[in-house]
């Protein structure tokens, strides 16, 4: 292929990129313990609450930012951003959807979000958080039936304080990491989900994230409790607009499943990666872990295909003896993108499991690295690990790279880690030209091959518009 | 820096021929101006050198072995080199060296074999080393000059030999060896380091740069037998020209702390590498192998297999990195690392690395962490073998498909011989232990 | 010799045996056939003692000796011996150390000093070659590398040197051409004896072509559905499995 052909189709647009004008009631930029203070009055939140946020805040001062990870940005000025943000027209809140503003609900629709139940996505609920705040959940009622909490965390403190003091922070300690103490202090909103002890949850549920406003950060926050022999499938898409600056995304997520508990976290991450030039982009720096305890099962699976900077490690911490944590991941970047993600599992329990399953596709000028840790703590006998790496590489300017940290305690315990880096090779090509394929679809078709074994795990509406977007993703970086 | 290594520098000024002092002082500025590494340096994460803190005195010349009998040494035919806590022994070592070999001592270098020297010393560990290369560097006293003429084959291994024996107080050797292959030239070079005995608190910092001209053909042994409360820091440093065929073999018996960092870069198109090794840490003993494979050319192969066993509380840190750089196309390079604990305070870190910039190459890495292979087992009991004697031949045979590679019949039948005795002595090697 | 009295058996909770019960005598030999899934080959792993395979009622006696309650390399020394239908790969342990490990073994347990290592490379050599395997083979790691039919003639030459009162031949005639099925059957033969009994367990007629049994017994269902001499393997070759799974039902 040529390197006109090459070019061209790398310049393809951002077709989640548009800014909506709904008016905004913003923080000035900047952090200290009054902003803090102000965000937790505006939310209403409990002495304890902002006592927590204090705490983390002073704890993030004396925090320094993480170097390790292989990528490479321009400082951040943390004091330029606006630590709040909520569209105006939810100042008195809406009380059903009609009430939410047209136009919110016009840029749901522009991204292929469906906030009208009935439409499209049927049997998903959605708790859409647009910048900070949540505006509309639905399914409120069937979920409230089956006894199953899903609501904004803001509102979980108000309503379910027990249960939020109980778990907030005891997966991703507020001092955990810069970041997740970033968050910590900061926090806007994000989801709280509650499964009561041996509830199925009745449907998939699901957050779209999105980043509107021009230097404003997003810290989300979303704590999943699964009680004892719950199941719950979460779902969560991420998609921003088009800016020139570098936007920084720091959200947190906790998973708690309890004895017998399985919970399935599935993302799709589509934010803004910047131009073809590197310009512009989200910082997408995110601490997800969950805990398993006895017999449980924690399941992460993402594709991730925006960001101009992706660091996160969706871990698992399986606490519980017979625990089971899985990761499946298709990273992909294109252009200038980079990506530093994985995981961790931590095995702490006897005959726990786990697998690792990571796809990553290097493209353009991009840089990708796997980084994971397995960790057999010396009472887990007879753990397991399996992993396989797999990196792509499409052109010959782009870079891909695997660091597994394997660390064994353990004598009884099994550690297999596989890793293979390879391009699509000529023949495949070949043979897809042959029957009649342009080379760009054969190498799509090639990749999403590549990447089936991670789709095969996101539920079904999920592995559709995955499969979709790595192949807009890839466009014109066929060389 | 530490205090203790003020001395031991001093003293190393002193000695070094006048054509080295600047390289020392330049070593020196260095070493001084790095910070020790903690915990949080990515490169030491695992290994701590709290164990240096220590104080060396710089090691006296002239120690004598108690009895010749006390070492094991591998009777290679070929020319053999002996070095007591760093000081040459005439007495243990050949006189003659064979054909095409040449072989220079610092101290004894002539004017023009200094010049010759200074013109290659520091270009495969100059860049790549650690701060450890620095303190070499600066405490640059004696060393050994190898050169291979261009186009000879030499068929006898040069044999170099560094024990340690007891000062009675904690001493420290900088050892330094300088290997230069001509062109279309191939010899075999062993490197053994060995304590005579146990606690002689010796801290060996021993750097090696090997230097492979075009076609050049070397086959690299270092083995590293110090134990007890022996100290080894150090590292293997090879460049590779084009065409040329490195084939290096580590041996890595624990002693309270050892750190060997291997390095080996493709430079020329077509050269070819391969790294293999085994490492037995027991007791309380850690050892730490960081290797970075270096693909700075296209169409060159490397091939690296590390594997271990580790015993009672024993540590052991692998890190295997093969660093791919931008249009070093056709690149075909593959790692394994395989560990087997056998008690539940032992521990094993391993981390395989692929960075890599080029997009048609064929990279794979693979690290196991295991147990012996039940199926296996039982097969051999069915044959009337114990259990036990199972788990040992076992054990056994997972390092001896490493020793396999080693291409010296004589030395693989010293290491088979050695390996096995060690094995048999100490079940803590062959089976799990509580 | 073996005396199986309804024994049951289960794999990773699946009850493969129900109520097998055969006896072997000194110097005979028995074909056990039987259709895929008929528990053909857990009848051997469970007599060789292999782990994951639970013994749930029943007993084995061999030799006078309760069989079940001995470990696997007791059973071995005791004089059983099976050849495995998939021989296990090891890696990095010469054939020639392993056969030496197994003999010293069996030396040892009869009272026996161990034999000099030039006496058993000598040994090893002999019986290489009347396998048909080249003595290379010895120095190769065990069963590494070695083909389908190089890994049942290096079974074979386990067998020849460790000299079993029993031994299970776990199809071995499986996937083997017609000339090292000849190579196995000339070996089986060429250690019958009044003392040596042979059980062997295959799927087809053809082995016994070569090896005469004296008795024939069809596995189903994990038991013995049918036994009688060598005409019964014949009528098998000739009606099939369904005919007597049909009739057994």
């Amino acid at each position: 292929m040529s390197q006109a052909h090459i070019d061209s189709a790398i310049k393809k647009e951002y077709s989640a990129g548009f800014i909506s004008a709904i008016e905004s009631d913003t923080l000035p930029p900047g952090l200290d313990e009054n902003v803090i203070r102000f965000i937790s009055a505006r939310k209403n939140e409990p002495q304890w609450l902002l006592d927590w946020r204090l705490e983390a805040y002073r704890g993030w001062l004396e925090m320094s930012e993480p170097t390790w990870a292989h990528v490479h940005y321009p400082p951040i000025d943390l004091q330029a951003i606006s630590y709040y943000s909520s569209p105006k027209s939810i100042e008195d809140g809406p009380k059903s959807l009609e009430e939410v503003d047209p136009e919110l609900l016009a840029t749901y629709e522009k991204l292929g979000i469906p906030l009208h139940e009935q439409e499209m996505l049927a049997g998903v609920a959605v708790d859409a958080v647009f910048d900070s705040v949540s505006v509309a959940t639905t399914f409120r009622a069937k979920l409230a039936e089956a006894g199953v909490i899903f609501c904004p965390i803001s509102e979980a403190v108000r309503e379910y304080p027990e249960l939020v003091r109980k778990h907030l922070g005891t997966v991703v300690p507020r001092k955990d990491n810069y970041y997740a103490a970033l968050n910590s202090a900061v926090f806007s909103d994000g989801s709280f989900v509650y499964i009561p002890r041996g509830v199925r949850c009745p449907m998939e549920l699901s957050t779209y994230f999105r980043i509107n406003e021009a230097k404003t950060g997003q810290f989300e926050r979303t704590l999943i409790v699964a009680d004892e022999g719950s199941h719950v499938s979460y779902l969560e898409g991420c998609t921003a607009p088009m800016r020139d600056e570098n936007q920084l995304h720091a959200a947190v997520v906790e998973l708690v499943a309890l004895d017998g508990a399985q919970i399935k976290y599935s993302t799709v991450q589509n934010w803004y990666p910047g131009d073809a030039e590197g310009k512009g982009g989200i910082y997408n720096f995110v601490t997800k872990r969950g805990m398993a305890h006895r017999d449980a099962k924690i399941s992460w699976t993402q594709v991730e295909t925006g960001s101009a900077i992706t660091w996160k490690y969706p871990s698992c911490i399986l606490r519980g003896d017979n625990s089971v944590g899985e990761f499946y991941s298709v990273a992909l970047t294109n252009n200038y993108q980079q990506a530093d993600t994985g995981t961790k599992m931590i095995h702490l329990g006897k005959n726990t499991r786990s697998t690792i399953i990571s796809k990553g596709i290097s493209a353009g000028h991009s840089s990708n690295a796997y980084r994971g840790l397995v960790r057999m703590n010396p009472k887990a006998d007879g753990a397991r690990n399996y992993t396989q790496c797999d990196s792509l590489l499409i052109g010959d300017r782009c870079a891909a790279h695997t660091f597994p940290y394997i660390e064994s305690r353990n004598p009884s315990a099994v550690i297999e880690h596989e890793a293979t880096t390879s391009k699509v090779s000529d023949d495949q090509l070949y043979l897809c030209q042959q029957r009649g394929l342009d080379a760009e679809k054969a190498v799509s078709m090639i990749v999403n091959g590549f990447c089936k074994e991670v789709f095969k795990e996101l539920p079904m509406e999920f592995a559709v518009e995955a499969g979709k977007l790595l192949e807009v993703s890839l466009e014109g970086s066929v060389g | 820096m530490f205090e203790f290594m003020q001395q031991s520098l001093d003293s190393a000024a002193q000695r070094a021929p006048a054509w080295l002092q600047d390289w020392l002082r330049d070593g020196r500025d260095r070493w001084e101006a790095s910070t020790m590494p903690t915990r949080k340096t990515e490169n030491w994460k695992y290994t701590s050198v709290q164990a240096l803190r220590e104080h060396f005195a710089p090691a006296a010349a002239g120690a004598r072995l108690l009895r010749e009998s006390d070492i094991d040494l591998p009777q290679l035919v070929g020319s053999r080199q002996v070095f007591i806590n760093g000081h040459h022994s005439a007495r243990l070592s050949d006189s003659e060296l064979p054909d095409g070999v040449s072989l220079v001592r610092f101290g004894e270098a002539s004017t023009a074999q200094a010049a010759h020297i200074r013109q290659y010393l520091g270009s495969a560990a100059g860049e790549a080393g650690t701060l450890f290369t620095a303190l070499n560097d600066a405490s640059l006293a004696e060393g050994v000059f190898v050169e291979i003429a261009a186009g000879h084959r030499v068929a006898q291994p040069l044999h170099l030999v560094w024990l340690t024996t007891n000062q009675g107080e904690a001493f420290s050797v900088n050892q330094r060896l300088l290997v230069l292959c001509g062109s279309d030239s191939s010899c075999a070079v062993v490197e053994q380091f060995a304590g005579v005995r146990d606690a002689n608190k010796a801290f060996t910092n021993g750097v090696s740069e090997l230097l492979l001209a075009r076609g050049a053909t070397l086959e690299h042994y270092r083995l590293h037998q110090e134990e007890g409360s022996d100290l080894h820091v150090g590292g293997v440093y090879a460049r590779l020209a084009e065409q040329s065929t490195f084939n290096s073999f580590h041996l890595g018996l624990g002693s309270e702390l050892k750190r060997i960092d291997v390095v080996v870069e493709h430079c020329g198109q077509g050269a070819h590498s391969e790294v293999n090794g085994v490492y037995l840490p027991r007791g309380s003993e850690h050892i730490d192998y960081h290797t970075c494979i270096e693909h700075r050319v296209p169409d060159c192969t490397s091939s690296e297999t590390f594997r271990g066993i580790i015993a009672d509380e024993a540590r052991a840190v692998f890190n295997g990195r093969i660093h791919i750089h931008r249009d070093a196309q056709k690149t075909r390079a593959e790692l394994s690392n395989k560990n087997l604990l056998t008690s539940t305070r032992a521990e094993v870190n391993t981390k395989p690395e692929l960075e890599i910039y080029a997009d048609d190459v064929q990279c794979a890495h693979g690290a196991t962490v295991a147990q012996l292979n039940e199926n296996a087992l039982h097969y051999l009991r069915t044959r009337g073998v114990s259990r036990t004697e199972a788990q040992s031949m076992l054990s056994f045979g997972f390092i001896n498909e490493v020793i396999d590679t080693v291409r010296n019949a004589a030395l693989r039948d010293y290491l088979r011989a050695m390996l096995a005795r060690r094995f048999a002595r100490d079940p803590a090697l062959t089976r799990p232990t509580a | 010799m073996l005396k199986i009295d309804n024994l049951h058996a289960s794999v990773e909770g699946q009850d493969i045996l129900n109520g097998l019960s055969l006896s072997v005598k000194p110097g005979e030999v028995h074909a056990i056939m039987g259709p895929n899934g008929s528990g053909k080959s857990t009848l051997g792993h469970v007599l060789a003692g292999r782990p994951g395979y639970t013994v749930t009622a029943g007993t084995v006696e061999f030799l006078g000796q309760d069989l079940l309650a001995l470990d696997t390399e007791e059973r071995a020394r005791l004089g059983l011996f099976l050849a495995f239908q998939y021989p296990v790969e090891i890696p990095g342990v010469s054939n020639m150390e392993f056969m030496k490990a197994a003999v010293d073994a069996m030396r040892t347990q009869r009272g026996e000093e161990p034999l000099d290592a030039v006496s058993f490379m000598k040994l090893a050599r002999e019986t290489s070659k009347a396998v048909d395997l080249d003595p290379g083979f010895l120095k190769r790691g065990v069963n590494e590398g070695f083909s389908g039919g190089e890994k049942k003639r290096n079974e074979l030459m386990q067998m020849m040197l460790l000299q079993p009162r029993l031994a299970i031949m776990d199809e071995t005639d499986s996937g083997l051409d017609i000339d090292a099925l000849q190579v196995v059957a000339r070996g089986v033969n060429a250690m019958r004896s009044a003392q040596r009994s042979f059980v062997l367990v295959t799927h087809y007629q053809r082995l016994l072509n070569y090896i005469e049994p004296d008795h024939v017994h069809v596995l189903a269902g994990g038991r013995i559905a049918r036994s009688g001499d060598k005409s019964l393997a014949l009528e098998l070759e000739a009606k099939g499995y369904a005919w007597l799974e049909n009739e057994v039902a």
